[in-house]
């Protein structure tokens, strides 16, 4: 075999068994799940957006605020669900806003609670013990304070949090936050506005 | 000496190159976006070309093919990474990850910038000894048949 040859094979050998993994490993569907109340809009909007955050990264914060904009001025087009992705290596705080998230969707109260989390996230990221601050505005979005301790302390939030990460892993994600949008997927805000704009020009 | 020199850039480039191009090209964008240095046209071209050029780069250095040129090649990666990242610390642009090695490894910019300027200077001295950096490759064996 001449040296040309064997350039050929080689590249054919390490094309085609990274292009099979990727085929056979990535699964290329999210399911959006309309059972859950993490979910916004009509679920047969022709724009479904799942959304995998963790509360305290700041990219998450600012997709969450355009999100909502967007939201706001196409509220018939978009069906929107927030799934968990927390980044315990990097935020401290990353899994126990993740719970109280998932604790106050278990009483109704997702986006109420979402509403005065990604506000005030750059205080709360701060603080050694955020809870203080996390039950004061669970009070505040009327959410019940026994129920939700009895969540908190319970395991179920923390799985369903720690298999949402895991469904995330398995679809390639890395990074938050990271979008699927009619099933494609979108990292990071700046892919994200430009993907909508595809859907809606006018957004800016 | 240099032979393992070549075997250890190589594998740089083949752990790199693997992170990414088993990954979803979008997590890679992120990184490229990042940086804030092309339009999103580029940015979305260098997302999905890029990896590869690193996974053939790291390829053909381990296995010492087509050596002097996987070595040009190199150095151009290595010149790319010094001025790309040497610019976003400049410009005090907020990288937490160079986003070099995918999702398997995090280095902070400061340190990518020592070690790619490091492994740059490396390579030129490959480069000016190539007939020893030869030694036990694809080359040699070709170069003999």
């Amino acid at each position: 075999m001449s040296k040309w040859q064997s350039t050929l094979v080689i590249i054919l050998i390490l094309v085609g068994s990274i292009v099979g993994a990727k085929v056979l490993l990535i699964p290329k569907k999210v399911v959006v799940n309309v059972q859950q109340g993490r979910t916004k809009g009509d679920p047969n909007a022709r724009v479904k957006i799942v959304e995998f955050v963790d509360f305290q990264c700041p990219a998450c914060a600012h997709g969450i605020t355009l999100l909502k904009s967007y939201f706001a001025e196409h509220p018939n087009d978009i069906y929107l669900q927030v799934r968990y992705f927390p980044l315990t290596n990097m935020h401290q705080h990353a899994m126990i806003s993740a719970l109280y998230s998932e604790c106050a969707s278990r009483q109704g109260k997702f986006w109420e609670l979402d509403d005065q989390m990604i506000p005030q996230q750059s205080q709360w990221a701060q603080l050694i013990n955020p809870e203080p601050v996390f039950q004061a505005m669970a009070q505040q979005v009327g959410m019940d304070v026994n129920q939700l301790n009895t969540c908190l302390a319970s395991d179920d939030a923390r799985k369903v949090i720690n298999d949402e990460k895991s469904l995330g892993q398995t679809l390639g994600i890395n990074e938050t936050p990271t979008y699927f949008i009619n099933n494609k997927m979108v990292v990071g805000t700046k892919s994200l506005t430009e993907e909508l704009k595809n859907y809606f020009p006018d957004i800016k | 000496m240099y032979v393992i020199l070549r075997l250890i850039i190589g594998s740089v480039f083949l752990v790199s190159g693997f992170s990414k191009v088993l990954a979803p090209y979008q997590n890679f964008l992120y990184v490229v976006q990042a940086y804030q240095l092309l339009p999103s046209w580029a940015e979305t071209l260098t997302a999905q070309i890029f990896p590869w050029i690193e996974l053939l780069t790291g390829v053909f250095m381990f296995l010492g093919l087509w050596t002097p040129w996987a070595l040009r090649g190199a150095v151009t990666l290595f010149g790319v990474f010094v001025v790309v990242v040497g610019q976003a610390l400049i410009r005090h642009l907020a990288l937490d990850n160079c986003g070099c090695f995918g999702e398997w490894i995090h280095l902070q910019p400061q340190t990518v910038i020592v070690m790619d300027s490091f492994s740059l200077l490396l390579t030129f001295v490959l480069l000016r000894h190539i007939s020893s950096v030869k030694k036990f490759s694809l080359d040699s064996y070709f170069d003999k048949a």
